[in-house]
């Protein structure tokens, strides 16, 4: 029999609907995993190499708290290429992935006496991390086909007290992208407003083009290097202006110590091979998606608006959607369900030879 | 760095002297717990074995099945205390993030819990995150710093939700004795309060103390959470792998926070976890041995210097009083870094209370000990003469 205290406790958690969120599942064994948002692609023997050499040379031990140096640097000269950031190592903290970046962000940046705004659809990730500590939060109404939230939206959030906001682009649900003048008019309405923003641009890397991004008073977070097969590894990043650091590094340090030295030199490694590998990654992805996005289309499926090149998003009727996902679940595929994004009407699927055949089951539905 | 500067929490006082000494060619390291050893051979290689099989393999956040079924083994080998695998058992970036989400999951806005003083300051910082509130139980170099059942006792009210007990602790080394563990774990069961017991430390006792667990004590298992990890045993700091053991109602909320922290935790270091605890233990053995050698080297020393200190009883540090010096233990840390390049942590930063502690550890070659320890002679040379002159300060 469970002592008083734990019932107690059991129902202090249970009403925090933010915690509660889902999680992306991992894949389970016998399962097509078409719910990530990007393919783990191969891994290249140089990462294998390099990581071990580092091992081998006694980098067991702990590391600096916001990652090493070279990690950092390599991750800044990556952000200021991509989107004309003027970043520098000291700018960057490394992470143990994408969470903790979502985490240490939207707990530890200075939201004032506002409500964070939040996308109405977002990654839930980005709900469970609000959860970790009840935060406040206002919802962004976003549009119906890139599923981003409206800049009118978006003003009438900062109009309205908040000094926070969380936005995703490309979206983890679409991969749609927020255009250079759209970020611009973020970029303003923050300055009027004096307020931030935490800006996941992970999936850009699958993006064609530069992903427009400001940098003041923003903080990029994602992923180190997708696409270099060390996704698993567990390596992401804060960028962020240097005084918004010492407060995320402080709860980094309090919660982690340092990222583990393998991701962080398997990151490394692959952000020094990133330029020359990851321009075949993306068109071999590109083609590869405008192939199952032609099918789909032909197939009578309904293809949401987006460009990252790692995932289709499908908009499905709520009897389509719950007979496809019967259909794919009884074939043994796992794909993402956009209900947990907060977006009911779409599912999820990873671009992959082994999508096809899903979209042919979802098709008959 | 001036003073004024470091009036910072104790985590970053730590941190700002660390770059210090990283500043000097010859520095003597005896300041934070990371073993010298590197990651034992056979570690490393599943490591890269791993990264050619499983590079691309996911696992929950929970972990990966057969690290967990490693771990949920190892515990009742070592303490006793039988979990299930698959619903009592969190992976967590080292011990550190299991610490920070036992907090977490047990603590609340306003909640109290109550906790032996001195304690490693980092519970602090996750008691301040979760919104509570740390009770202080003092205890004695006399005793060695081991906390009072009757003290812990008088120090429960209404709003306390949870005991910390760390064993064997850290900055303070002592180890709680199976009766006072069973005294404890009574206590929480008589105020129904929850248990949260760090246990990183156990397989490092010395003399003829034994380790005793928290949540094999009658009464304990439900409503204990316990942390351990790879980082000290193994020699395994930079690689991130810890883990959480507790009922299952209480882990699956645990779960439902690491997933909202972290998320999973790095594979390779999954792999490397499996290859530490399933792999030949002798270099636990060894590490153990060594530190027994090395800790007579640091106390012999400071019995030299007429230090005084409570028995290290377990895990790897010295809690070492220099009151009688006139220095607060910032001043005397300060001191002693800056003209003898030797890291010992400030006891203040684990409690304000402790302003006339320094804690070291014994994790450095026994040459590179006695090095620090004959640098200190020399410093405590010069701060005793300061002292007869009335200018120690």
């Amino acid at each position: 029999m469970p002592p008083d205290s734990v019932a107690a406790l059991l129902q202090r958690h249970r009403v925090n609907e933010n915690l509660n969120a889902a999680v992306i599942p991992a894949a389970a064994r016998n399962t097509l995993d078409l719910a990530a948002d990007a393919v783990v692609g191969p891994l290249d023997e140089r990462i294998i190499e390099a990581t071990g050499a580092a091992l081998d040379a006694g980098h067991t031990h702990y590391e600096p708290v916001p990652g090493i140096d070279g990690l950092r640097a390599t991750l800044a000269q990556h952000l200021n290429e991509a989107t004309g950031a003027q970043y520098e190592a000291a700018n960057l903290l490394v992470t143990a992935g994408m969470q903790e970046s979502r985490f240490l962000t939207l707990q530890l940046i200075d939201a004032g006496d506002g409500a964070i705004a939040l996308p109405e659809v977002v990654h839930p990730g980005a709900r469970k991390a609000l959860g970790a500590r009840p935060r406040e939060t206002v919802s962004l109404v976003v549009d119906a086909e890139r599923r981003l939230p409206r800049l009118a939206a978006i003003r009438a959030a900062l109009e309205g007290g908040s000094r926070l906001l969380y936005i995703e682009s490309p979206s983890r649900l679409s991969g749609a992208t927020l255009d250079g003048d759209e970020m611009a008019a973020i970029a303003a309405l923050l300055a009027d407003h004096d307020a931030g923003a935490i800006i996941d641009r992970g999936l850009a890397p699958w993006a064609s083009g530069s992903v427009a991004a400001p940098t003041a008073r923003v903080a990029l977070i994602g992923e180190a290097f997708p696409g270099a097969g060390i996704d698993s590894w567990l390596a992401g990043y804060i960028a962020v202006p240097q005084d918004w650091l010492p407060p995320i590094q402080s709860q980094k340090q309090i919660m982690a110590i340092c990222t583990a030295t393998p991701a962080q030199f398997g990151a490394l490694e692959a952000g020094s091979l990133y330029a020359e590998e990851q321009p075949a990654r993306l068109a071999h992805m590109q083609a590869l998606r405008a192939g199952l996005q032609q099918r789909a289309r032909a197939a009578g499926l309904d293809v949401l608006a987006g460009g990252a090149a790692g995932l289709l998003a499908l908009r499905l009727s709520p009897s389509q959607k719950s007979e496809g996902l019967a259909r794919l679940a009884a074939a043994g595929y796992q794909v993402a369900d956009g209900s947990d994004f907060g977006a009911p009407d779409v599912l999820r699927l990873t671009v992959c030879d082994a999508a096809r055949a899903a979209l042919d089951l979802l098709a008959d539905a | 760095m001036p003073e004024r500067e470091r009036k910072k929490s104790g985590t970053n006082l730590l941190y700002s002297m660390m770059a210090e000494a990283a500043s000097y060619d010859d520095a003597v390291i005896l300041g934070r717990g990371d073993p010298d050893f590197d990651t034992p051979e056979h570690i490393i290689a599943a490591a890269k074995e791993a990264m050619v099989q499983h590079h691309s393999d996911t696992a929950p956040p929970e972990g990966l099945p057969a690290l967990r079924e490693a771990i949920a083994a190892r515990v009742e080998r070592v303490s006793g205390v039988a979990y299930d695998p698959a619903t009592e058992v969190v992976v967590t970036n080292g011990g550190q993030e299991a610490l920070f989400l036992m907090v977490l999951t047990l603590i609340g806005p306003g909640d109290e819990m109550v906790v032996p003083e001195p304690n490693y300051n980092t519970y602090l910082d996750s008691t301040r995150f979760a919104g509570g509130r740390q009770i202080e139980v003092d205890t004695f170099p006399h005793q060695n710093f081991r906390a009072d059942p009757a003290d812990v006792r008088r120090a429960v009210n209404e709003r306390t939700k949870a005991l910390l007990l760390v064993s064997p602790n850290n900055p303070a080394a002592s180890v709680i004795s199976p009766q006072d563990m069973r005294d404890l774990a009574q206590i929480a069961c008589d105020h129904d309060l929850f248990i949260i017991s760090d246990e990183i430390y156990d397989l490092f006792v010395y003399d003829d103390v034994v380790h005793t667990s928290a949540a094999a004590m009658p009464g304990a298992r439900e409503r204990t959470l316990t942390l351990n990890a790879l980082s000290k045993a193994y020699s395994m700091t930079g690689w991130r792998v810890g883990w959480v053991t507790g009922p299952a109602p209480l882990m699956e909320r645990l779960r439902e926070l690491k997933a909202a922290i972290t998320g999973a935790t790095s594979i390779i270091s999954q792999y490397a976890g499996i290859a530490a605890l399933t792999g030949p233990q002798e270099p636990v053995q060894m590490f153990a041995d060594t530190y027994v050698r090395r800790r007579r080297v640091v106390l012999d020393a400071l019995d030299e210097m007429g230090i005084e200190y409570g028995v290290p009883e377990g895990g790897q540090f010295i809690f070492a009083d220099i009151g009688f010096t006139g220095l607060d233990s910032m001043q005397f840390a300060q001191r002693v870094l800056s003209e003898q390049h030797v890291l010992v942590y400030p006891g203040s930063a684990f409690s304000e209370a402790r302003k006339q502690y320094i804690r070291m550890t014994f994790l450095q070659p026994e040459g590179t000990l006695r090095e620090g320890m004959e640098r200190m002679k020399f410093a405590m040379e010069g701060i005793r003469a300061d002292i007869g002159n009335g200018s120690a300060r």
